[in-house]
């Protein structure tokens, strides 16, 4: 499984020149699977820089196919949806899934996006490619892109957002070889503890033994503490969530759109002194970074 | 008065290495009369900084006061709104102006602004928000400003606006296509129009009132701000998308005889070096034509003093 990111950033798009080595855009992260299959999770502005590079391949042509996960509808989770080349592609084809409960009212959210007010799209039966909304299932295990997605969903602010659990199985063992274990992303952006209590134990259970695990890192603590109602967790959450996880690798996402690089160097070396002072020494800390990309 | 950009950009911010000099947030300037109170001309994600500039400046106390004009709607003229820190302040009092259509404008912004795209909705705001819905051709007094505007060819349309105040004039013009091959309004065009070809007499008299008012608004101004977004050639692709491009702006303030054109609304992939290179071929089609007028190109942190500025 190959993890690329291509918006890094959250709430809004931070264009400027102290953004430039994290990267400014909001979210959107894909996952491309052994065998093929593109897994797209989040359409913030990242996802229109993600468009063009795919329109190199067979989506260019119309022979493309993906999977978009929605963690939450936030316009900062799906701005970039207008601006993502291979939805005017006749023959592509997107699954869609995501909250709302049921495809309709996920529908209804997206075509708000694109209401004649604010979009010269109007509506999203202009797109070319086939846009199917699905509203997933929490906790049923869906295949798709030959890979394993289960949803959870976990408190943000005055609202709720989903965490993804997307497992690759490994490969079988050949004669003389050992195989492969099952691999594991999961994504877990903008989460919020509404008391700051620590962990909550079902999260851990969903993030348990990934071997990636992306995180909210919004905040500082300190900057946190000041705007616990907008439900964005700190490096430190996520440090603690990764240790009590298991996790073998730690991305930090989300960063505050008024951090600038230094800023978030910052964060990312203080994380990594939670994690060895809380018993994490050996964890991985990856920071997400626009353009970087990971290999489980 | 003095004109700062805050956000020159179309379509969708654009961060990045390649866009850092000119900027990568989307369209927000803004007009300081001497001594009066800021209008700001449309809330693309640019608004967010100057609404923290604006903080230092007697609106982080409740005491500040802010007209925003938007030219229309669309996501990269109002994205800013919601991260614009007066709003979140008890006292400080912001009048939005723009064109209505079918739906209230604070409908609109409440659409925006709350569950489930925001977290905060717009009934939550501290500040006195008021809404004031205009027609083309609207004029109206702020402060010690005149107002005017007129209509722009934009699907779902824009409007165009002239601030005159300090004995000097600015005048906003995006988003428009040029007044040549197809007039765009509330319909969805699907394929581009063939190019070239004679316009139906009804509709070549619109597009020709269009341009004149629009030439009309301009006449004289200090500083003509002009959607630029399309070269030449990627207008021809794509001239039902509603952007203008150099040759089209050079030839508006040409006939407007201003003193100052500023390219604007640049497109979200074009790189700052390419944006230089349009700056100087465009130079020297204005030197070479005999312009008068100055040509710049839009930039985050530009800042131009005009008429009564010492």
């Amino acid at each position: 499984m190959k993890i690329r990111f291509w918006g890094v950033r959250g709430s809004i798009p931070a264009p400027g020149p102290d953004t430039i080595r994290y990267g400014g855009n909001t979210a959107c992260v894909s996952v491309h699977g052994r065998a093929g299959g593109l897994v797209i999770i989040d359409m913030g502005t990242g996802l229109m820089h993600l468009g063009n590079a795919l329109m190199a391949g067979p989506f260019g042509a119309g022979r493309g196919t993906a999977t978009i996960l929605l963690s939450h509808t936030h316009w900062d989770h799906i701005q970039g949806l207008g601006f993502f080349a291979p939805v005017f592609v006749p023959g592509n084809a997107f699954t869609v899934w995501g909250p709302g409960g049921s495809p309709d009212v996920l529908e209804d959210i997206l075509e708000g996006q694109m209401d004649p007010n604010f979009s010269p799209l109007q509506t999203l039966k202009n797109f070319s490619a086939d846009f199917d909304v699905h509203a997933i299932e929490l906790g049923a295990p869906l295949t798709a892109e030959g890979l394993t997605i289960t949803a959870r969903e976990h408190p943000h602010g005055s609202t709720t957002a989903l965490a993804f659990r997307i497992t690759e199985p490994g490969s079988p063992a050949v004669p003389g070889s050992p195989g492969t274990a099952d691999r594991t992303f999961v994504y877990a952006s903008d989460v919020g503890q509404p008391t700051g209590a620590g962990p909550d134990p079902a999260a851990i259970a969903f993030y348990r033994g990934a071997d990636v695990l992306l995180h909210d890192a919004t905040y500082r603590p300190a900057d946190q503490a000041t705007r616990r109602n907008r439900g964005f967790s700190s490096y430190e959450d996520a440090a603690d969530a990764a240790i009590a996880a298991g996790a073998r690798r730690l991305v930090t996402f989300h960063y505050d759109q008024d951090y600038t690089d230094d800023d978030v160097d910052d964060v990312v070396a203080s994380c990594r002194r939670a994690l060895d002072a809380r018993g994490g020494a050996a964890i991985d800390l990856v920071p997400a970074r626009e353009g970087d990309e990971l290999e489980i | 008065m003095r004109v700062r950009f805050w956000g020159v950009r179309g379509s969708i911010p654009v961060p990045g290495r390649t866009t850092s000099r000119y900027g990568g947030n989307t369209s927000c300037v803004e007009v300081r009369p001497r001594g009066g109170a800021p209008i700001i001309i449309d809330a693309g994600t640019g608004l967010r900084r100057l609404g923290k500039a604006l903080m230092e400046d007697g609106f982080a106390d409740g005491r500040g006061e802010a007209s925003i004009l938007i030219s229309h709607t669309h996501w990269d003229h109002v994205q800013g709104l919601p991260f614009f820190s007066p709003l979140y302040r008890a006292g400080n009092r912001i009048q939005i102006f723009a064109r209505q259509r079918d739906t209230h404008l604070e409908a609109v912004f409440s659409q925006q602004h709350g569950a489930p795209y925001f977290p905060v909705p717009l009934s939550a705001m501290q500040a006195e928000m008021s809404f004031h819905a205009l027609t083309e051709g609207a004029r109206f007094e702020l402060g010690g400003a005149r107002v005017t505007s007129t209509r722009l060819n934009h699907p779902w349309t824009a409007l165009a606006y002239r601030i005159d105040v300090d004995r000097a004039a600015v005048v906003y013009c995006s988003d428009t296509a040029p007044f040549t091959d197809l007039l765009l309004g509330r319909e969805f065009v699907v394929d581009p129009p063939a190019l070239d070809r004679p316009l139906p007499p009804d509709v070549a008299a619109e597009l020709a009132r269009m341009r004149a008012a629009v030439v009309g608004l301009a006449t004289g101004a200090d500083l003509l701000i002009y959607d630029t977004q399309f070269t030449h050639d990627e207008y021809r692709l794509r001239p039902h998308w509603g952007h203008s491009h150099p040759d089209d702006a050079l030839a508006i303030a040409r006939d407007a005889q201003v003193r100052r054109l500023c390219l604007f609304h640049h497109a979200p992939l074009r790189s700052d070096d390419d944006n230089d290179a349009i700056l100087a071929r465009y130079r020297g089609v204005a030197a070479a034509a005999g312009d008068r007028f100055e040509v710049l190109s839009a930039y985050e942190g530009l800042e131009l003093a005009l008429g009564d500025e010492p």
